[in-house]
């Protein structure tokens, strides 16, 4: 593009009515709107900057917020390694002494079913006329089968029967009045 | 431009009301320059105070040594200006007949010359909005505002060379386009503008 071209003025019809929309355009004022925006603009910063010290003090709150999550964080990690520390631990004493672990899921003897202070009795019975088993009178002249009744009685105060087994297959420790207790 | 400067020291500080003091200062030129580039009014003004949104924003991006405050308002009012311009075209005018009205009251001149100038004005500005924005730019800062070539070169981001090519093709098409409006005559002397001032 040489000079020439470049320096040329405009046509001088086109320069007037240039020069007659610039007058006009000069006469345009900005509005009361556009002036209240502007006045809302800088009010509203202003407003900030006189908040922004109130909250200088004291960290924002995004940075509480990272705080919690850091402790919420941390605290689930110190959980998560003292049950991985019991594991571990457990695991151990499984391995240094296996029948203790195995007998581990049983209760311990004191806390067994039945009491261990018991007495156990045999006691002679046979059947009545009525079919119901009772203990032998010295003296009946029945003759029916007789039976020995295990009976252990509990030191509580309970009793329970423990097996009635025919007289002549178990073996016989004397008359029918003859109770062994014994002491378990 | 020293107070310009002393103003913008003071909005990086975090002085607000310097945004005032430039607005007043500059408000109107830059709504001239915006009124010259949009179609209406209200866009025209929602230029102007983007403007100086941004300039609230970000002051620290002014820098002295690039030009004056003037110029960068200028430029940051360009730019939003176009990218006004990109997010218009996702847009179908339904009437454009009300945008090309004049923008502004006349003064106490009679109302036989208002109406005739109003007329030429109106033409005239139809014409300048069918310019590409880019030659609609030079000549708003060129002919309009009357700037140098080299506060456009800055304004524009581009050589002053650019600047003035840019000015010879946007008034050579701006003169045709005014001849087709029958608003000038080439072959004759007296322009129909005159008829309208004289």
């Amino acid at each position: 593009m040489n000079d020439d071209l470049e320096t040329r003025d405009p046509h001088p019809h086109t320069a007037q009515l240039l020069k007659q929309y610039a007058r006009d355009l000069a006469q345009i004022a900005p509005s009361s709107d556009l002036d209240a925006r502007i006045g809302t603009l800088v009010a509203d910063r202003c407003q900030k900057i006189q908040n922004k010290p109130l909250a200088a003090g004291r960290p924002p709150l995004r940075l509480w917020r990272y705080a919690a999550a850091a402790g919420i964080a941390a605290l689930a990690i110190g959980v998560g390694i003292f049950i991985g520390m019991k594991i571990e631990h457990t695991r151990e004493l499984s391995v240094a002494n296996p029948a203790a672990s195995r007998d581990a899921a049983w209760p311990p003897a004191d806390l067994a079913m039945w009491p261990t202070d018991s007495v156990s009795f045999k006691v002679p019975a046979e059947y009545s006329a009525q079919g119901i088993l009772v203990a032998v009178d010295p003296d009946s002249k029945n003759t029916s089968t007789r039976y020995w009744i295990d009976v252990v009685v509990s030191n509580d105060g309970t009793f329970r029967i423990e097996r009635i087994v025919p007289a002549d297959t178990a073996p016989r420790n004397g008359g029918h009045d003859d109770v062994a207790p014994q002491v378990q | 431009m020293g107070d310009d400067s002393e103003c913008m020291s003071r909005l990086a500080k975090g002085d607000a009301s310097a945004v005032r003091e430039l607005y007043q200062r500059h408000g109107r030129a830059l709504l001239r320059f915006s009124s010259a580039m949009c179609r209406s009014r209200q866009a025209a003004e929602d230029m102007v105070h983007d403007t100086f949104v941004a300039l609230m924003r970000e002051p620290m991006s002014f820098d002295p040594a690039l030009g004056t405050v003037y110029g960068y308002l200028c430029g940051v009012l360009r730019y939003r200006v176009s990218r006004h311009f990109r997010q218009q075209r996702r847009w179908v005018e339904l009437d454009t007949e009300s945008d090309t009205s004049p923008m502004h009251p006349l003064d106490s001149r009679g109302p036989a010359d208002e109406i005739a100038l109003s007329e030429v004005t109106a033409a005239f500005r139809r014409a300048m909005l069918e310019l590409p924005p880019q030659h609609r730019e030079v000549i708003a800062l060129c002919d309009l505002e009357e700037l140098p070539y080299a506060t456009v070169a800055g304004i524009l981001d581009c050589p002053i060379g650019t600047v003035r090519s840019r000015l010879h093709r946007a008034r050579a098409l701006l003169t045709i386009r005014l001849a087709s409006l029958e608003l000038i005559d080439l072959q004759c002397e007296p322009p129909m503008a005159q008829r309208g001032t004289s």
